[in-house]
């Protein structure tokens, strides 16, 4: 239960947040969110290195992750 | 192998997350590209009270990728990984006279080979409403590993995006040397991810997702390498079969017009059945220099609190399980990293550097066991794309 209740604090916390925002913002107003630089993971081979990397020497499996096994970690 | 594999079905939230993206912010950029990664990794020396071979980890890795649409219109994503890695690791722990912890490290792997191969297939890529079935296979010499997904997007009006998704994988694990050091022979595990997650539009400027991720692992969940020192036995290292984990994740991005830059923040929670509670947060800074530079400036900073069934080791009597991996110990870690891109025609050159440091006094709250194995690296990488379109 522990762990729902502070899953479920942050989640309304974002939506709570998300809420804040009031005014729509038009499919032509988003030339600055279609950026390179926004996007979640500007470059995915990087991304997936950097969380192989992480992974491999930290015990919480709760990280955006490579796809598929094994390890190649020690 | 060294570890139980980890959550194939994380990398579909992160596509998702990718695809989430993209739709909340509309027109993102859909042309082919060929990319490779050449990624050195090394680990410091051993610092602490040691015994055994001193030479720390490396690991050597190319990445390989085939970003494309297809005649279709389907999107298609692939990417062929392979490492080589050599060196030694944390075996066991011993106490001293005093009970302080010494560690013990195996003798150095000569070269070991691991390989992946990663597909995904997107119906509608660049849409709202877009679907993903992706597959993965892994092939070490003791470990292999096998998983399908399966992903989907829908929007929820005009600045809110619905993703959700789901995998499972099949692992299994053969020891070398098993019948020497009397390590099992042949485990398998299997383990099942869902995940859901909402992208905001927030202004003309700003993007913020959220998203929760559960997974269940069944199976052999030990590390066939590892020993813990229990009274005055060396036992294997001895897991609980099953285990359950929750994570949240937060992540905004903010885009500057002076200077032309964008800020990343990510923040993850996560917690599991095995009393494993960790924290990360991710700040990013990608700053265009001129018309084809760019420079992104990263931190992090990590924190775990320990598994319920973790001591460097442990007195006799009853214990159900036990692991001195410093893996499930608590600690925290900072790390720092810089790279470098320039765009030259339809090419692109990246490379990059990171600092990782860890230790027990990083961790929030303190820890009141030691973790003698925890270690730092410093890990690099040079890129080549090549952009069709």
């Amino acid at each position: 239960m522990r762990t729902s209740s502070r899953l479920a604090a942050l989640a309304i916390a974002a939506i709570t947040l998300a809420a804040c925002s009031t005014t729509p913002v038009q499919p032509w107003e988003r030339g600055r969110l279609a950026r390179w630089d926004m996007r979640w993971d500007p470059d995915p081979l990087q991304a997936a290195a950097n969380e192989h990397a992480h992974f491999s020497k930290e015990g919480s499996d709760g990280h955006v992750g490579a796809a598929g096994g094994g390890c190649g970690c020690n | 192998m060294r570890k139980p594999t980890l959550s194939p079905s994380l990398a579909a939230l992160m596509g998702a997350a990718a695809a989430l993206g993209a739709h909340a912010q509309s027109a993102p950029e859909t042309d082919s590209v060929v990319g490779y990664r050449f990624n050195e990794y090394g680990e410091d020396s051993f610092d602490g009270a040691a015994i055994g071979s001193q030479e720390r980890y490396k690991v050597y890795s190319q990445q390989f990728q085939l970003d494309t649409r297809l005649p279709t219109g389907a999107g298609l994503d692939v990417v062929a990984t392979h490492e080589v890695m050599s060196g030694s690791s944390p075996w066991y722990v011993l106490p001293d006279a005093q009970r302080r912890p010494i560690q013990v490290l195996s003798g150095a792997t000569i070269r070991e080979h691991r390989s992946e191969l990663r597909g995904a297939y997107t119906i509608d890529p660049g849409t709202a409403s877009s679907t993903t079935v992706s597959a993965s296979y892994s092939q070490e010499r003791d470990y292999r590993a096998g998983s399908l997904g399966i992903e989907r997007s829908l929007p929820l009006g005009n600045a809110l995006t619905f993703g959700t998704g789901a995998s499972l994988s099949h692992d299994i694990i053969q020891p070398t040397d098993a019948i020497l050091y009397d390590r099992v022979r042949h485990e398998e595990k299997n383990t099942f991810s869902a995940f859901g997650s909402l992208a905001w539009v927030l202004d003309k400027s700003s993007v913020l997702q959220a998203g929760l991720q559960f997974n269940h692992a069944v199976g052999y969940l030990s590390d066939p390498y590892k020993l813990v020192s229990v009274g005055d036995a060396i036992l294997p290292d001895t897991r609980p079969g099953t285990r359950t984990e929750a994570a949240a994740l937060l992540r905004y991005r903010h885009a500057f017009a002076k200077p032309d830059a964008a800020l990343h923040l990510d923040y993850r929670y996560a917690q599991d059945s095995w009393g494993v509670v960790s924290h990360t947060v991710d700040v990013g800074w990608y700053q265009h220099v001129g018309d084809s530079w760019q420079l992104i400036p990263a931190l992090r900073y990590y924190s775990q609190q320990q598994a319920r069934f973790y001591a460097p080791f442990f007195d006799p009597g009853q214990h159900d399980f036990f692991s001195s991996d410093y893996r499930l110990g608590t600690f925290g870690s900072f790390a720092a990293s810089l790279n470098v891109r320039k765009r030259i025609a339809r090419w692109e050159l990246s490379a990059g550097v990171e600092r990782y440091h860890a230790s027990v006094d990083y961790a929030l709250g303190g820890s009141d066991s030691a973790v003698p194995g925890v270690l730092s690296y410093t890990r690099g990488f040079v890129g080549l794309d090549y952009h069709f379109d």
